[in-house]
């Protein structure tokens, strides 16, 4: 990766910005066989970026090539104008990631410490960085008792002071309110609020919708290692609502199924197959047609075969994780 | 949490942000060392090391104090019993030492999912790979080199302190003491090196450890230039006072020490650029995503 190949991106004077973004140009990630990401161009500008998917659609791999932490097997990564193979990059890049491990045998002070004398600061220095990051996360009384101790709450806190103490650029965090309680959760996002308010960017990872709607600037969606949308939050709400949703419905009765749910107002679009034994169906409200469902099979007494999303666009992912997550208004 | 705002950090340049760039490669290496000194002198592995170290020195304990053989005269000829016992020694608990410290050195930071902190710094992973294997040889020489002096001693004692100081001042015990306890350092160095790689290579590294341990154990019986693929040939060629492999021992011409010693070295460069060459194309995943 010492060939640049990613095309500057320039303001009107013809000043390139990219010192300033994240980018990704063409990536992909396979780990073996399995698809970890595949051909993802993003450009992130300072801010809060929410990404949005659910388990497994690629968020951590998308975090975890950003911090050098992965590499991709295609494509290439600047994060502000730093290739992500570079040590340097671990100047700028602060790293909450999902594994709650860390030396146990460590006090909370000892262990962010710990690392920024591995990033080179002199003992001044780390003194002074590690007061400040502990005190940022509101972790003072705890700080000199040993983490295995730690609640998970104070887990949560501690890592977050790590990956602040030397005061990133670049501030990636995957799940960070897991484990927080409500107070701790809203302090938290003052901090999040605050990092992005000083021109840095922060990327926020969460299968919780509504956490990363509350406090993002922009999202990306993500489902099956794609992107499937990027952008404002209410341009991508707008795309949302504006889609259909698609569902499979493989049963006996299919026309008789369709008029039911027709008459309900449930669909707005049903194509039957050609052997009567099935149909593709368009809704925009996932939630009332799966509970019609519930009612109409034994009602009208069919014999289902499958029931199943036949898409993965932006309104499946929101479908899934507003359902299944209980999140976004 | 407190007032995010009366703390909030300075969106100051990068440079001013940045640690001095003068002696930051000591500083960091030197905050791998703090770090890894108090998991390896602390951790759990540490008791099995010095276990592995003090079990032995604790038998030869009681060889004081049971009676003298008579054709034992004197410990000049109590040297080719130490000399046993030495290569009992290197080949059971300072191998296994090493494999236990040398070998977690990366496997035990995969296992914990805390080998991303690491890979989150701004450090060279070659740094990292030198100032971990240094670390754990500090810890290792450190503690056999105590176990080889006083087992040493405790082996020439039982004909009084007079006897021994004439052995180790006026005959050939300093020269033999200092000799163990070279093979011993070069025993950590190559045994170490060894380890650490293969704690990174494989998933599952006591299988390959397994075939190691016995391909060193049977060195005796091989034909001599499969004897030269091992580190303990080259170990014992050092020893000031041969070992008698028994009957169905392959005798070989041992490698004089202006090769052994060098050879040794070389062998553990190599293995240890192998292990930061492996390191840079680690990637922290743990196997989720």
């Amino acid at each position: 990766m010492t060939t640049p190949t990613i095309a500057p991106f320039e303001d009107e004077a013809g000043i390139s910005l990219d010192d300033d973004l994240i980018v990704f140009d063409d990536v992909s990630k396979f780990y073996g066989e399995v698809l970890g990401i595949n051909r993802v161009s993003l450009r992130l500008e300072p801010g809060i970026t929410g990404l949005v998917g659910p388990n497994g659609s690629g968020k951590s791999t998308l975090m975890n090539l950003m911090t050098g932490l992965l590499q991709p097997s295609e494509g290439e990564i600047r994060v502000i104008g730093i290739a992500s193979d570079a040590p340097e990059l671990g100047h700028e890049v602060g790293y909450l990631t999902q594994f709650d491990a860390f030396p146990s045998h460590l006090t909370g002070r000892q262990f962010v410490a710990s690392y920024l004398r591995i990033h080179g600061f002199e003992p001044p220095r780390v003194r002074e960085l590690t007061d400040r990051a502990i005190s940022r996360v509101g972790l003072e009384e705890a700080a000199d008792r040993r983490m295995g101790g730690y609640s998970k709450g104070m887990r949560q806190r501690i890592r977050l002071a790590q990956a602040i103490a030397h005061e990133p650029r670049v501030l990636v965090l995957d799940e960070p309110l897991n484990g927080l309680d409500p107070m701790a959760r809203s302090e938290a996002i003052d901090i999040f609020k605050d990092f992005a308010d000083e021109g840095r960017h922060l990327i926020v990872s969460s299968h919780i919708l509504h956490e990363v709607d509350m406090i993002s600037d922009r999202i990306v969606l993500l489902t099956g290692g794609y992107v499937v949308a990027e952008g404002e939050v209410q341009g991508v709400r707008e795309e949302v609502e504006e889609r259909p949703i698609q569902i499979l419905v493989r049963t006996s009765r299919a026309s008789r199924l369709a008029a039911a749910l027709f008459e309900r107002g449930l669909i707005v679009e049903a194509t039957l197959h050609d052997d009567g034994g099935g149909m593709m169906l368009r809704t925009r409200a996932a939630s009332e047609f799966y509970r019609a469902m519930n009612e109409l099979v034994p009602s009208l007494d069919l014999e289902v075969e499958t029931v199943t999303l036949a898409d993965s666009d932006v309104r499946s992912v929101y479908a899934y994780l507003i359902e299944n997550e209980g999140g976004a208004s | 949490m407190t007032d995010s705002t009366a703390l909030a950090a300075d969106a100051t340049p990068s440079s001013s942000r940045r640690p001095a760039a003068t002696g930051k490669t000591r500083r960091q290496i030197l905050g791998i060392a703090r770090l890894e000194l108090r998991r390896q002198l602390l951790g759990g592995r540490a008791w099995i090391t010095y276990f592995l170290a003090g079990a032995p020195t604790l038998l030869m304990l009681m060889w004081p104090l049971s009676p003298v053989p008579k054709e034992l005269a004197g410990p000049l000829e109590a040297t080719p019993i130490y000399s046993g016992f030495f290569v009992g020694f290197l080949s059971s608990s300072i191998f296994l030492a090493c494999l236990v410290q040398f070998m977690s050195l990366f496997r035990s930071e995969i296992i914990e999912k805390s080998l991303h902190y690491y890979f989150l710094t701004p450090l060279r992973r070659e740094v990292l790979v030198v100032a971990k294997y240094l670390s754990a040889l500090l810890v290792t020489t450190t503690v056999f080199l105590m176990a080889v002096a006083a087992s040493f001693l405790l082996c020439f004692s039982p004909w009084g302190l007079g006897e021994l100081g004439t052995y180790l001042v006026d005959g050939p015990g300093l020269r033999h003491l200092v000799a163990y306890l070279g093979v011993t350092a070069l025993a950590c160095v190559g045994y170490g090196a060894v380890f650490l790689l293969l704690g990174q290579l494989f998933r599952n590294p006591v299988v390959p450890a397994a075939v190691l341990w016995a391909w060193e154990a049977i060195n005796f019986l091989l034909p001599a230039w499969l004897k030269k693929l091992s580190v303990i040939f080259y170990l014992k060629s050092l020893l000031p006072v041969p070992v008698d492999d028994g009957a169905f021992a392959v005798l070989t011409e041992p490698t004089p020490w202006w090769l052994s010693v060098p050879g040794l070295m070389l062998f553990t460069v190599a293995v240890l650029a192998l292990a930061a060459w492996r390191a840079r194309t680690m990637e922290a995943t743990y196997g989720a995503d």
